[in-house]
């Protein structure tokens, strides 16, 4: 509830002590940031009787001075220019500036010398600059998130606004929390490094004023960890709820837009599946797919039985009743069809792509060992004619990240094989993942052969047997948590920043992957937050992963060293 | 913790940053005393100005809805004092009662109307999207009340069932209760005219309170279809249409479409044959006149 209790509040108070009729004026940014967690009829209420967007609304010259102008806008120079253009020629009766993160001074100079006619009314900084999707995870979705995979050199300018954005964000979520955290990163990232000192050089030299909260006994805790470290999570099929639909459909801000897989009614186009908002989907996010099944099968009979006894009046009492329980039902039969229609059509998903199959051999190659078994059913796979060709990609790189050291030769002949076979996917990008995210790259025991007691962990895993092989996957990040609940998160591979040190366990942790998470790991950090450990732990990233992305962002940045290769 | 969380920069009336930004750019104290009493003057420049024509009639519903509102308090607690057991007839409550619903009743029928017609808006205008919005929100309120005003009807419909079947048991066993003191023909002698009376009363009881049920059953289907009317504006909570970025992509594409939609028709209406034929049959008419004014001096 935290981040998103948050961010409403943040909307709440900027909205309830204007009165009279309100037009809100966004940019694209903030847009997706008040959209996930405020409601069209929320803002009605409120007298918001128009919303637009900071670039169209220059665009016209209509006055419409009854209205009362809230701006929400990132601090951006661009939405300055806006402003300061606005300003000077004023459509709106009053202006109320709201911004979601620091403004320079010099920003504010350039605003008061624009207001000429004296419209605004207030300036005030609410801190919401994050999209809390879920009650314990946000995003900051990043357009071009492949930064973080090159070196410094290769594009500082870029690279700069790409930390820059980060550290703006992470700074959002704790002035929010009204904390201060101590800083841990992740040693062998650089670029998580890099941001973890920028964010405390933030914290407690640039604003420590700002940053100056009443201090518990406890200090949180910030881990800036590198998606690198866990290359494995973002490439696996998924078979829970909220994971499956990103990755076979893909989810935006609490949306799904089904245009892209086929034909359906104008009111089914795009759907909205927001744990705050569906009651079903709440209860049946993390659950699998077989399970969700049932209880959809469960929501149609009940539908079912209440569309039959409204069919069912002959007396003025039942139509009565009916008109009662009119608004209720239509509700339901939305949300029954939506739901329907999604899991159709990711079935129809699944069967085409033999997903099924692709998913076992993939979860072997996550969990469990036997590198000759996992050689031939990749093998097997590549041959196979109905897998696709990212599938046949994802595959191979499941088993180079694995066993990149043991069998060079047999890995050889998988990427000539994958060259054959796929014409768009070159071999050259695994090899350009296990540069980036290979064994020597990568913090943590990805595959629990590292240390001695994970590898005992591993094979009294093995002999007891899993519950359902396809979701036997455990993210890395589920181990970290893990050893911060215990209170053995190692210094060695996870340092503090400057000199602060942290006894003990903390008692919020917020944790966040440069590179983006995924909703596997966030389902991981709900089901821990809800056992009850005596920490909360909070997840965030620079965007929200699917395999899709994850290889868009892999190939961009590869992009980008090869050209930057032939230039040197 | 709010001051120092929220900096306060206070633009009210251009005060501290434009005066200090511009200080620094001139040097003596006179330009510094003209911008001052330039701030003075011009205090009352911000106002909010004057709104277009439909916002009186929006305001107008609202205080539709708010009468409404209190309207419905006061059936309540008539509807309570009703309900409870009282010496006299009753009647002035039922009065009051079926007078307040009708009231109320025909308030929403009025404003629902009047939303529906008056401020309908037409164009993709910005305007127009306020016009509409507005119209959401109001609609919801009158929807709300609607159903409250509902759901407090057939509560108290319940209970009048409730008493009337009371009342019938309680005759029931009060008449139970006599047969075994008195002798069997005096019995059905008393009996008789007895029952007769009760009879007579119980019927009187029961076409009143029938008529009292037909009431409300009328007034439930009034509402019901202003319910149905005003279902078309509401929106539905949770689905995509009740998401403000949806909102905002779909205003965007409407203004785009009625562009091409005005500039389509523009076009069309020039090349229209009508204008054609109008032109030619006019020209027709000045020939026609030109030949017959040269008849009439030929000849």
């Amino acid at each position: 509830m935290v981040l998103v209790s948050a961010v409403r509040d943040y909307v709440y108070r900027m909205l309830q002590d204007i009165s009279g009729m309100k037009v809100l004026i966004l940019d694209s940014q903030t847009v997706s940031i008040v959209s996930v967690v405020y409601s069209q009829s929320e803002l009605l209420q409120k007298e918001v009787f128009l919303v637009e967007l900071i670039d169209s609304i220059s665009k016209s010259k209509e006055s419409m001075s009854h209205l009362k102008a809230v701006y929400f806008l990132r601090p951006t120079s661009e939405n300055i220019q806006y402003m300061r253009r606005q300003l000077s020629n004023p459509r709106f009766g009053e202006y109320h500036l709201f911004f979601s993160n620091m403004l320079k001074d010099t920003q504010i100079h350039l605003l008061a010398d624009s207001d000429e006619q004296e419209v605004v009314q207030q300036v005030q900084e609410f801190y919401a600059d994050f999209i809390a999707v879920d009650p314990y995870h946000f995003t900051l979705n990043m357009p071009s998130n492949h930064y973080y995979i090159l070196p410094a050199v290769v594009d500082p300018s870029n690279l700069q606004h790409f930390c820059d954005r980060a550290v703006d964000g992470i700074g959002a979520v704790f002035l929010a929390l009204k904390r201060r955290p101590i800083i841990r990163y992740s040693r062998a990232s650089d670029i998580a490094k890099r941001i973890a000192h920028e964010t405390a050089k933030l914290m407690y030299q640039q604003e420590s004023g700002l940053f100056d909260f009443r201090r518990m006994e406890m200090s949180p805790l910030l881990l800036i960890v590198d998606r690198r470290d866990d290359p494995v999570t973002p490439l696996l099929n998924q078979w829970t709820y909220q994971a499956m639909v990103h990755e076979l459909i893909g989810i935006q801000d609490n949306k799904v837009d089904l245009r892209s897989i086929g034909k359906f009614p104008k009111d089914q186009q795009e759907v909205v599946l927001s744990s705050e908002q569906d009651a079903f989907f709440k209860a049946n996010m993390y659950e699998n797919f077989g399970d969700i099944g049932m209880n959809i099968k469960r929501m149609v009979d009940d539908f079912q039985q209440v569309a039959k006894s409204n069919q069912n009046i002959q007396t003025i009492e039942d139509m009565a009743k009916f008109v009662d329980n009119y608004p209720e039902y239509r509700k339901m039969h939305g949300n029954v069809s939506k739901h329907v229609t999604l899991v159709t059509e990711m079935s129809k998903i699944v069967e085409e792509g033999k997903l099924m199959l692709v998913s076992e051999t993939e979860q072997d190659l996550a969990c469990n060992g036997g590198q000759v078994a996992a050689f031939e059913a990749v093998t097997n796979l590549l041959n196979n004619e109905s897998v696709s060709d990212i599938d046949r990609l994802r595959l191979v790189m499941l088993y180079a990240l694995r066993y990149e050291k043991e069998s060079p030769v047999q890995l050889m002949q998988l990427f000539n094989k994958l060259a054959s076979r796929s014409a768009k996917y070159k071999p050259g990008l695994v090899q350009f993942l296990l540069k980036q995210a290979g064994a020597d790259k990568r913090t943590g025991d990805l595959y629990g052969n590292r240390d001695f007691l994970n590898i005992a962990r591993n094979m009294a895993r093995g002999l007891k047997g899993v519950e359902n092989v396809y979701t036997q996957h455990q993210p890395l990040l589920f181990q970290t948590m893990e050893s911060i609940i215990k209170g053995r998160l190692r210094d060695v591979d996870y340092p503090y920043v400057g000199n602060h040190f942290q006894q003990g366990r903390p008692q919020e942790v917020v944790i966040f992957i440069v590179g983006g998470t995924t909703y596997e790991e966030s389902r991981s950090v709900a089901q821990l937050n809800a056992s009850n450990s005596g920490i909360r732990f909070i997840l965030g990233g620079t965007a929200v992963l699917n395999s899709k992305r994850f290889l868009k962002d892999l190939e961009e940045a590869q992009g980008i060293a090869r050209s930057n290769a032939n230039v040197v | 913790m709010i001051l120092k969380e929220l900096r306060r920069r206070s633009l009210l009336g251009g005060l501290c940053k434009t005066n200090t930004m511009k200080d620094q750019s001139f040097a003596n104290g006179e330009s510094r005393y003209r911008l001052q009493l330039r701030f003075l003057l011009n205090k009352g420049a911000a106002t909010v100005g004057l709104p277009p024509a439909w916002v009186d009639v929006s305001e107008e519903i609202a205080s539709n809805v708010q009468r409404a509102r209190v309207k419905m308090n006061e059936l309540a607690k008539a509807h309570a004092k009703a309900l409870m057991p009282s010496f006299g007839d009753g009647k002035e409550d039922q009065q009051n009662i079926e007078a307040l619903t009708t009231e109320i009743t025909n308030l929403l029928k009025k404003t629902e109307k009047k939303l529906l017609q008056k401020l309908s808006a037409a164009g993709p205008s910005e305007d127009s999207n306020v016009r509409k919005n507005v119209q959401r929100q109001l609609a919801t309120d009158l929807q709300n009340l609607s159903m409250e005003l509902r759901k407090k009807q057939s509560t108290y419909l319940k209970c009048l069932r409730q008493q009337m079947e009371d009342a019938a048991d309680l005759e029931m066993n009060l008449n139970g209760n006599r047969p075994k003191e008195e002798d069997d023909d005096l019995d059905d002698m008393i009996f008789s005219e007895h029952q007769m009376a009760r009879l007579k009363q119980s019927e009187v009881y029961t076409v009143e309170r029938e008529r009292e049920i037909q009431q409300i059953v009328e007034s439930v289907n009034e509402l019901a279809q202003i319910m149905k009317d005003l279902s078309v504006l509401v929106i539905d909570q949770g689905t995509i249409v009740d998401r403000i970025d949806y909102n905002i992509q779909n205003v965007a594409t409407t203004v785009e479409e009625g562009l091409k939609q005005l500039q389509k028709a523009e076009r069309t209406q020039k090349q229209g044959g009508m204008v054609m034929c109008a032109t030619v049959l006019v020209i027709m008419c000045f020939v026609m006149l030109v030949l017959l004014i040269l008849k009439e001096i030929i000849f």
